[in-house]
């Protein structure tokens, strides 16, 4: 019994103004502490990100930026201190080799990996975190709304 | 085989080992067995099939900590013994592999580049052609197209939990694949794609090729193929293949020391 | 030091796939596809793989039980069948022969399903028959 995937047609509503929806992992030393800035500089960014806050960005495991994907984000974000200045000294040099990673796997097997974007932002950082947030709503939205979730099988 | 069984029967007759781990000719059926004496390995054989060694060896292992054991392996079984040393699931010293070559059937059967361990007691080493074609096809596709191609066939699975039963370098004894959160219980087929997405992740630096969750996948996904490609992205990055007899840590063991620098 | 493989058939569906039982020291421990079955291939379903855990498990029911007193107590099979053959003909008098149904098991043997199904149809006269596999 084979399963067949059917795609579901996109209303023309949608597709008018899609609005991405980003989760964007932060960590609690600089990242979140920047994007805390911009909120206190009064910066408008795009409000499609949606901060998780971790203690660190190496805390940031694979299944969660695959479990987000899976319950439908258009694009994940993970984002952390700079090389060097990590609050636990070398739990972001891990991150960076997840990423790499998970990029390559998703690109196989047919998501495009520039959904999944790796910053680091410092916590002085506040327009570094607006101009990322901005770009990166841009781009999912140029890309299009994650296929995953119109993934359905004929049972 | 006759210069198999005979180095098994010395090795057992001079206690330098207290068993050795290899395939029985049991009337109609060949099987995976314990040989424990110099008498018994008459009916060593080496066998047509493939059977996972190299997992079903840690068990007797670690109820006997303290006896020398002798194992046959091939190709694969080697490099999985290597893996299960770097991290720490077995102890080199209280093994004693003999090795075993492929036939040419076998390896073109298996797709396998090195049929051969690094020591033959029997067979001859002999390379093969490495066929990318799998590869090749699927990275010929557009990003539209694969998508579909592997929605198609996660959307085949049954969640038998084969590939990772099967696996040699598998040892965890909490598994992701079983973590409800992420996993939730009661679907087939389970989460398309995080259920071979996180597999495929954990493969990172792991993998040795060997092909037994292909193999014993009951609707034939191409795990292999995904696998492969997890090898050639480690080894892209870091420099890094499993089953190389190296002195090096896998690259996801470590935190590092911040010289990788995302492109 | 005993460590061997029993090639086995899996007792769960009809479609007999053949496995090897892992056995160490005496001991089930786990099981291995059979490579050799051209049914399975060398592959299982998760029923077949975990097929070694039944066997051993501790909630197998070693002696029949009687509820009395809403607690679970050790009866002989004597006990056992009279109650049983006892409560099925009272339901038959009292409520009809349509009131019974069987649950039979894709474990049992065809004969023993053979023998089953006789006894409902014929014995007691219902045609509500199943079997666990269908679930």
């Amino acid at each position: 019994m084979l399963s067949i995937p059917s795609i579901r047609e996109t209303s023309m509503a949608e597709e008018a103004r899609f609005e991405p929806k980003i989760i964007a992992f932060c960590c609690n030393w600089c990242s979140y502490a920047g994007a805390d800035l911009a909120g206190g500089m009064r910066l408008k960014y795009a409000a499609n990100l949606r901060p998780i806050r971790v203690m660190c960005s190496g805390r940031i495991s694979p299944h969660f930026i695959i479990k987000a994907f899976q319950e439908g984000a258009d694009g994940v974000l993970v984002t952390g201190c700079h090389i060097g200045d990590c609050h636990y000294m070398q739990g972001n040099y891990i991150t960076a080799k997840r990423v790499a990673i998970l990029k390559e796997l998703l690109n196989f097997i047919g998501i495009s990996p520039e959904r999944l974007r790796l910053e680091w932002i410092a916590a002085s950082e506040g327009d570094k975190f607006k101009r990322v947030a901005d770009e990166f709503t841009e781009k999912i939205r140029a890309l299009g709304p994650s296929t995953i979730n119109t993934i359905s099988f004929n049972q | 085989m006759d210069p198999l069984r005979e180095k098994v029967k010395t090795l057992l007759q001079e206690k330098t080992i207290s068993a050795f781990l290899g395939m029985k000719q049991d009337y109609d059926h060949a099987i995976p067995f314990l040989f424990t004496s110099p008498e018994g390995v008459e009916s060593l054989i080496i066998g047509d099939a493939r059977y996972p060694m190299a997992k079903i060896f840690p068990k007797i292992a670690h109820k006997y900590p303290d006896h020398h054991l002798g194992i046959m392996v091939r190709g694969c079984d080697e490099k999985a013994l290597i893996e299960l040393y770097r991290n720490h699931q077995l102890e080199r010293s209280q093994v004693i592999p003999l090795g075993v070559a492929c036939s040419g059937e076998l390896a073109q059967k298996c797709n396998c580049p090195t049929p051969y361990p690094s020591q033959c007691i029997v067979g001859e080493a002999q390379e093969r052609p490495f066929d990318r074609s799998a590869l090749d096809t699927i990275e010929s596709l557009s990003l539209e197209e694969r998508f579909t191609y592997w929605t198609n066939q996660f959307g085949k699975c049954i969640k038998c939990y084969g590939c990772r039963n099967i696996c040699p370098v598998c040892f965890c004894e909490v598994c992701t694949l079983e973590d409800k959160p992420l996993i939730p219980l009661g679907e087939i087929p389970p989460q398309v794609p995080s259920f071979h997405l996180s597999r495929a992740f954990h493969m990172a630096g792991r993998c040795i090729d060997c092909g037994l969750c292909e193999e014993g996948c009951p609707v034939d996904i191409p795990l292999r193929t995904l696998y492969r490609k997890v090898r050639e992205v480690v080894k892209d990055l870091f420099d890094f293949l499993p089953g190389e007899e190296k002195e090096e840590e896998p690259p996801l063991h470590t935190l590092g020391d911040g010289t990788f620098k995302l492109k | 030091m005993r460590y061997t493989t029993v090639p086995t058939i899996c007792s769960y569906c009809g479609c007999g796939c053949e496995l090897l039982f892992e056995v160490l020291d005496g001991e089930l421990v786990g099981t291995i596809p059979s490579k050799a079955n051209p049914i399975n291939h060398g592959s299982l379903c998760i029923k077949g793989w975990t097929a070694h855990e039944f066997v051993v498990s501790e909630k197998r029911l070693e002696k029949p039980l009687i509820r009395k007193n809403g607690e679970l107590k050790e009866a002989s099979w004597e006990e056992a069948l009279s109650l049983i053959s006892l409560r099925l003909k009272e339901i038959k008098h009292s409520s009809g022969a349509e009131s019974l149904a069987c649950l039979s098991s894709a474990k049992c043997t065809n004969e023993e399903n053979y023998l089953m199904q006789k006894l409902m149809r014929a014995a007691l006269g219902t045609n509500t028959i199943d079997h666990c596999a269908r679930l």
